[in-house]
C-alpha cells in the first residue's frame, strides 16, 4: 500500500508534504531523549516488515505494521513511520518521492489513533492488552486502507471502489497483522510492560532532531 | 593447332554435360525428398530455437522482477541508517542535557 509518483494532484502532494512536515515535527518534540533507541529499534522493524510477503494465491502481500507500531511508540510513530518510508522510498523503490508526504500520513495518522486508543484500551493484566493489541493492529491497516482511498479520490478516483478494493486486498493483511500485533503486545506485556507505558514527557527532556 | 584444341574442350564440354545430365535427371526425385529432409529438419531447430528463446525471454523477466526487488544490502543499508540517524539524534539530545 504505497502511492507512487504522478497518481495524486500537485496540491495534495504539497498539502501532503506540509502537514506530514508538522506532524513529523510534533512528533519528534513528542519523543523523549530516553526513548530514542526505542524508536530506532520500532522504526527499523517497521522498514524491514515490508519486505515478510506472505504468498497469498497469485500474489503476494506484506505486512505494514502502522498499528503496532503506534501501539508501542504512541506520538513518536509518526516520526518513525516517516523515516521508514522514507528509507523504503529511497532504496526499495517502494511508493514515489514526491508522494512521500502523502504515504506518510497514510500510515502515520492511522498509527497516531492506533497509538491514542491503544493507551486508552490497554487496561493493566490479563489477555485484555494482547487482545486489544490485536484488535489495534488490524484497525491500523484498516484504516490505511481507507486513508489510501481517501488520499486517491483526490486524484479523481471513485471513493467507494476504491476502498472496498483496497479493503479486499488487504484483507489478509489486516487479520495476519492483527494475529501478530496480539502476539507481540501479548508478549511484550508479559516480559517488558514499561515498553508499553504511555510517556511523560517534561520539555526539556525532548529530543528535537 | 588452336582449332583442334577448341574442338577437344568443347568435345569435353560435351561429354561432361552428356554424363552429368542424365545423373541429374535421375537425381531429381531424391534431391527433392532431400528438399523435404532438410526443411522438416529446418523447422524442427526453429521451433526449438523459438522455445528456447521465449525460455530465455521468461528468465529476463524473472531476472528484472528479481532485480527491482530489495536484496538483503539494502535492508542493512536502511537499518544502519535509522540506527545511525538516532544515534546521531541521541547524541544530540545528551549533548543539549549535558
Amino acid at each position: 500500500m504505497h502511492i507512487s509518483d504522478g497518481v495524486l494532484p500537485v496540491s495534495v502532494t504539497i498539502g501532503g508534504y506540509v502537514v506530514s512536515g508538522m506532524l513529523v515535527a510534533w512528533s519528534a518534540r513528542k519523543s523523549a531523549s530516553r526513548e530514542l533507541p526505542k524508536l530506532a529499534v520500532m522504526t527499523a522493524a517497521f522498514f524491514v516488515a515490508s519486505l515478510i510477503h506472505i504468498p497469498l494465491g497469485p500474489t503476494s502481500v506484506h505486512l505494514l505494521i502502522p498499528g503496532l507500531t503506534g501501539a508501542i511508540l504512541g506520538p513518536s510513530a509518526f516520526l518513525s513511520i516517516a523515516l521508514g518510508l522514507l528509507l523504503q522510498s529511497l532504496l526499495f523503490q517502494f511508493g514515489g518521492l514526491t508522494a512521500l508526504g502523502a504515504n506518510a500520513l497514510m500510515m502515520g495518522l492511522p498509527a497516531l489513533v492506533c497509538g491514542w486508543l491503544f493507551q486508552k484500551f490497554k487496561g493493566r493484566s490479563g489477555v485484555r492488552p494482547a487482545v486489544i493489541g490485536g484488535l489495534i493492529g488490524s484497525l491500523g491497516t484498516t484504516m490505511a486502507a481507507i486513508m489510501l482511498s481517501l488520499l486517491l479520490m483526490s486524484g479523481g478516483e471513485d471513493f467507494l471502489g476504491v476502498a472496498k478494493m483496497a479493503l479486499a486486498a488487504h484483507l489478509p493483511v489486516i487479520i495476519i497483522e492483527g494475529v501478530v500485533s496480539a502476539f507481540t503486545i501479548g508478549f511484550l506485556i508479559r516480559v517488558k510492560p514499561e515498553l508499553l507505558q504511555p510517556f511523560s514527557i517534561n520539555s526539556s527532556d525532548s529530543a528535537h532532531e | 593447332m588452336r582449332g583442334i584444341k577448341q574442338l577437344i574442350l568443347t568435345g569435353l564440354t560435351l561429354g561432361v554435360l552428356v554424363l552429368i545430365t542424365p545423373s541429374a535427371w535421375a537425381e531429381e526425385p531424391s534431391a527433392e525428398s532431400d528438399c523435404k529432409a532438410i526443411i522438416t529438419l529446418l523447422n524442427e531447430q526453429n521451433s526449438k530455437f523459438s522455445g528456447d528463446t521465449r525460455r530465455i525471454q521468461r528468465e529476463i523477466a524473472a531476472l528484472r522482477a528479481d532485480l527491482d526487488k530489495p536484496g538483503f544490502k539494502d535492508v542493512v543499508a536502511g537499518i544502519g541508517y535509522i540506527l545511525g540517524l538516532f544515534g546521531v539524534a541521541a547524541f544530540v539530545a545528551a549533548r543539549r542535557k549535558g
